[in-house]
């Protein structure tokens, strides 16, 4: 990982924006996903 | 002697006329413009209005209110204030989340995923705006536009790209108004006639009472952990609709949703609008920054729309999703949901997709909030 920062780091600013909107990306989309977990572990939990 | 006084005399009476500048014109002609599309259009008319006038305002020969003499004006005092130090965009969240209703999203879980999807905006348009040679920190800030949130705007770009704060803030709140505008034809564009009339099933079961007070406890711990930068963001949205949720501060919650928003907004806009000088605002940069503006806004609908096309692929005939819900993945709350309400029933009459159509629009202003943080926290690793 930080080897890729290290990349990054040297690399366009197009480049660079593109290594933000993959880390992003998977950011919200992770963050988002425990979120679905948690209502759906809430919602199963409930109908006990 | 005497009339070289007269003269000098004569030029400070007149100090009004001889300094209007024809940028300061085309400035008074935006801010018209602004007033114009907030009464006569209905545009956003609480941020567009007070926006145009202070637009105005701060123009005027002299800039009296902005500075005189080396001391502070008034919108100078507000902006140190509320938006240098990011004050008036946390204290409308705490508004916005005490008006935030998780229920249609508790009912309806997978639509939190088109919260994600439609950030695709965000990022798409950063990467063009450095392709068209802006710095990454300030390509990021114009990519938050896509965020479809304001205070989230105002929050990026005051951290990554102050001197650009008025066009983003202008973009942002302008766009969202427009999104009845710019969302169908995106939408009618990736989607077939038969796929916008998909019906979907509503699910009435109520969220219980206790995952509504720990919703907002967990999200803000989450972004705490993901992303600690993001946590004045998410924690102020999330103490606001833990004040809505906890049945026991309805006076609060009340406050939040009518006076605070109010007040908070009327001084976020005239601010705004107060740092709308020519000299900072009449440029080329400017237009490039309004042009993404509305590309974000573009990518955002596609990115969603895309997304449920691509769920729906892996989805049983019976449980399709329509399409259309994921436009509703922007943060544009609750706009967003009643266009795509209103072109399904326009499609055929009596489709009713608007819970559904909620539930992934306030995943938007999840995932909006999240995304901003991400930006906050990853840029800083590449750029100082």
């Amino acid at each position: 990982m930080e080897n890729l920062i290290e990349t990054l780091k040297n690399a366009s600013p197009a480049v660079q924006a593109i290594g933000v909107s993959a880390g992003g990306l998977i950011g919200v989309f992770a963050t988002i996903a425990f979120f679905f977990v948690l209502i759906v572990a809430a919602d199963r939990f409930g109908k006990r | 002697m005497a009339a070289v006084e007269y003269i000098q005399s004569m030029q400070d009476v007149f100090i009004g006329f001889t300094s209007i500048t024809w940028k300061m014109l085309v400035m008074y002609g935006i801010g018209g413009l602004l007033i114009w599309l907030a009464i006569k259009k209905q545009y956003e008319p609480m941020l567009l209005l007070p926006i145009g006038f202070g637009s105005i305002l701060v123009n005027l020969p002299l800039a009296i209110a902005w500075e005189h003499e080396g001391v502070p004006g008034f919108l100078h005092i507000l902006y140190d204030a509320g938006i240098a130090n990011e004050l008036f965009p946390l204290l409308i969240f705490i508004a916005v989340g005490a008006m935030i209703d998780f229920g249609p999203l508790f009912r309806n879980p997978l639509m939190i995923f088109f919260g994600a999807a439609a950030q695709f905006g965000i990022f798409a348009t950063m990467i063009i705006a450095t392709l068209l040679g802006f710095d990454l920190k300030t390509a990021a800030s114009i990519g938050i536009i896509g965020a479809a949130d304001g205070p989230t705007a105002i929050y990026v770009a005051n951290k990554f790209a102050r001197d650009y704060l008025a066009p983003i803030s202008v973009a942002a709140y302008s766009y969202m108004s427009l999104v009845p505008i710019i969302q169908p034809p995106v939408i009618r564009l990736l989607t077939t006639k038969q796929e916008r009339g998909i019906h979907m099933a509503l699910h009435e079961k109520p969220a219980p009472h206790w995952l509504r007070i720990l919703f907002p406890i967990v999200v803000t711990m989450t972004a705490g952990i993901v992303a600690p930068i993001s946590v004045p963001l998410v924690g102020s949205l999330m103490f606001g609709n833990l004040i809505r949720e906890s049945g026991v501060l309805e006076r609060l919650s009340q406050f939040a949703q009518n006076e605070l928003a109010y007040l908070v907004t009327l001084l976020l806009g005239i601010t705004i609008g107060g740092s709308m000088s020519a000299e900072k605002f009449l440029n080329w940069q400017t237009l490039l920054i309004l042009a993404m503006g509305l590309v974000a806004f573009v990518f955002d609908t596609a990115g969603g729309v895309l997304f449920a096309k691509f769920v729906n692929l892996f989805l049983p005939h019976e449980r399709k999703i329509n399409p259309m819900i994921g436009a509703c993945g922007i943060s544009a709350f609750p706009m967003s949901a009643r266009v795509i309400q209103k072109m399904a029933n326009d499609e055929e009459r009596g489709n009713i997709i608007l819970m559904q159509a909620i539930g992934a629009n306030v995943s938007g202003q999840l995932g909006s909030i999240i995304a901003g943080g991400l930006v906050l926290a990853l840029v800083p690793l590449l750029v100082k």
